[in-house]
């Protein structure tokens, strides 16, 4: 096994009196699928937000290839080679797919003008590789379904250097077959080899199905790890639970 | 892959149907109708040799501002002050002229005066913009504070200095000074004498009748056309248009928000400025109440030119056709005597109305009916 390219200590994060984060450990190898899981409100979002530089954390370290980095921005965090994919995607609506593929980083001209054929190409070339041949890169994002929109914001991640990719509920908003095109997407960027991935999700399956080692989340702890063969369907499920032993719901359940 | 025949399901377009589909169609429908009305209803008379003259004049009056409230819009803010950013201006520029620089730094020429105005206006602008980003206050309720504190220092200093909140009599500056003339002088006089050589352009005595353009003509096409290109070809205004968006995604991935809000703050600032030195510089005059209400007619023109109030989304070349409508309409009465002057009110109120749903419509087209 090689070395974690992110590795994350001990991290705490309070927002004034209220403990979000209270310890928390994380690895992430290249080639692999890291999911996180855990309730809602269990802290992932505020996890995923610490490591990619809208937190600063309260305690404890982040490492990047070993060496511990301080971030005090989204930029920061994107040049270590952090690529976030948020919830709400971080996608403007009105805008066409290539401004914004290139939001923040567009290609500029010797007179600062924008090179937008050569943008139109990779931004339709990047989308290729992973899943969807959208012919028309100057089209509005508000015409594209969830799912290209996740692709969208995957692939702008990845071309701009990203080595760990954090998927915040990619398949939450969407209906069952795109939820199928994101987890093939996932598995598309897995193949790379080079991209380690944190895929945040509620759905059990899904993360069955692409997942190579996780991380419970309950009340901003760690309650347990493993990788996907440590990890049997009733441990995974009393994690998921936050913790309880099935059985335990089922006399809550039972009692009503 | 099921995502793989998305694109094939979008319809190929006509070149005709995408051009109906332009968010500007709507301004130019409009446009169109009000020219050709007014020619009519006029007896020709709004676009003869004078009349086309001082319908450009106001025209481009508007579109000045209209083009800063436009872009500052498509950024997601408002500016209440333009109105009295332009009253500010005029006073600093003519007093300085009158009597003096401050702080004792002798006599004003008018690159001077106008110099020293444009820093104080670009420092106010800087400054509304920081309150703006740095409170997260609304900037209708910044810039509405702005308003009347501008109006009122504009009056209580003409009032400490200059005895009276008027000025006239100047001299007549663009004479001598090629500044003052590139500000309220005459541009394209070959248009005219061009006009003239076919035959037009008489007056009654059967010479040459006009001479050229107002200068703020020239000033409003370059002030468009700068806007157009930043916001069509450069990374900045591919900023401005993320940030009026969406801020918070726009911030995710990189864009300095509060830096483009600031400086459109400013850009907004420089437009009144170049209102009121073109109107200084023309009439040779200036008074405490110039510029009043016009910061509703930039927003309202900006808003008959497609910009959406929500941010994100507007056209400049909407606001082009915007600044044309609102401009003849409101320099209707003098080409039609019988009609009333406050029927313009009647009609911006009701194009104004018209343009919000129309570019709801086209806000919803574009991201799909949400
Ligand atoms: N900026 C913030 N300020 C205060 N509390 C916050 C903030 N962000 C998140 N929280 C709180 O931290 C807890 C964890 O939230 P979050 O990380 O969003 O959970 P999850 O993504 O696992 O559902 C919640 O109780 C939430 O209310
Ligand atoms: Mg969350």
């Amino acid at each position: 096994m090689s070395d974690p390219y992110l590795r994350v200590e001990g991290l705490v994060k309070r927002f004034g009196p209220f403990t979000a984060l209270g310890g928390v450990d994380l690895e992430v190898y290249p080639g692999e699928v890291h999911c996180l899981l855990g309730d809602n409100g269990a802290g992932k979002s505020t996890l995923i937000k610490t490591l990619s530089g809208v937190h600063e954390p309260t305690k404890g370290k982040i490492y990047i290839e070993g060496k511990p980095v301080k971030f005090r921005s989204p930029r920061d965090a994107s040049d270590a080679g952090i690529g976030t994919v948020y919830q709400d995607l971080a996608i403007n609506q009105l805008l066409s797919v290539t401004r914004n593929f290139f939001m923040g980083r567009e290609l500029k001209g010797s007179f600062g003008t924008l090179r937008m054929d050569e943008m139109n190409q990779i931004a339709h070339d990047e989308m290729l590789k992973i899943g969807i041949d959208f012919s028309d890169p100057t089209q509005a994002v508000g015409t594209m379904s969830g799912g290209q929109r996740q692709t969208l914001a995957i692939a702008r991640a990845i071309y701009f250097g990203a080595k760990v990719l954090i998927l915040d509920e990619p398949t939450s908003a969407l209906g069952q077959k795109q939820q199928m095109g994101v987890l093939k997407t996932i598995k598309k960027v897995r193949a790379r080899g080079d991209i380690g991935i944190i895929f945040i999700t509620h759905n059990e399956i899904h993360s069955r199905l692409v997942g190579d080692r996780f991380t419970f989340l309950a009340l901003g702890q760690t309650i347990g790890s493993g990788t996907n063969s440590e990890i049997n369907d009733e441990e995974m499920r009393r994690l998921m639970s936050g913790g309880a032993e099935m059985g335990d719901l089922k006399q809550e359940l039972a009692a009503i | 892959m099921a995502d793989q025949n998305e694109a094939g399901r979008l319809k190929q377009e006509t070149a005709l149907q995408k051009l109906l589909r332009r968010p500007e169609i709507g301004s130019f429908t409009v446009m169109l109708i009000i020219i050709v009305a007014l020619s009519f209803a006029s007896e020709g008379k709004s676009f003869n040799a004078l009349g086309l003259k001082n319908n450009i004049a106001i025209i481009a009056q508007y579109g000045i501002i209209a083009t800063g409230a436009a872009v500052l819009m498509i950024a997601g803010e408002f500016d209440l002050s333009i109105g009295s950013m332009i009253g500010f201006a005029g006073m600093a520029m003519s007093m300085m002229l009158k009597w003096g620089l401050p702080f004792g730094m002798g006599e004003a020429t008018p690159f001077t005066a106008f110099i020293f105005t444009l820093a104080m206006t670009l420092i106010f602008g800087w400054l509304i913009g920081t309150v703006v980003v740095r409170s997260g206050l609304s900037s209708f309720i910044v810039t509405l504070a702005f308003l009347f504190f501008l109006r009122g220092v504009t009056e209580v200093s003409f009032r400490l200095i200059n005895k009276s909140t008027q000025i006239s009599g100047l001299p007549d500056y663009k004479e001598e000074s090629w500044f003052a003339n590139l500000l309220g002088g005459d541009v394209f006089g070959w248009f005219y004498d061009l006009w003239f050589m076919l035959g037009g352009n008489l007056n009654r005595k059967g010479a040459q009748w006009v001479d050229g353009f107002d200068a703020r003509f020239l000033w409003w096409l370059i002030i468009s056309a700068v806007a157009y290109f930043i916001l069509s070809r450069t990374q900045f205004g591919n900023w401005i248009f993320a940030t009026g968006d969406n801020k918070e995604a726009a911030r995710a991935n990189g864009v300095p928000v509060n830096r483009v809000k600031v400086t459109l703050f400013m850009f907004t600032a420089f437009c009144a400025t170049m209102f009121a030195a073109c109107q200084v510089f023309d009439t040779n005059t200036s008074d405490a109440a110039k510029g009043n209400l016009m910061e509703l007619f930039a927003i309202a023109i900006a808003v008959v030119g497609g910009t959406l109030m929500t941010g994100g989304f507007g056209s400049i070349i909407g606001v082009v056709f915007g600044a044309i409508t609102v401009g003849l309409v409101a320099n209707a009465v003098f080409f039609i005597p019988a009609i009333d002057g406050a029927w313009f009110r009647v009609f911006l109120g009701a194009i104004l109305l018209a343009a919000v749903f129309a570019n709801e419509r086209i806000r919803k087209r574009i991201t799909g009916g949400i």
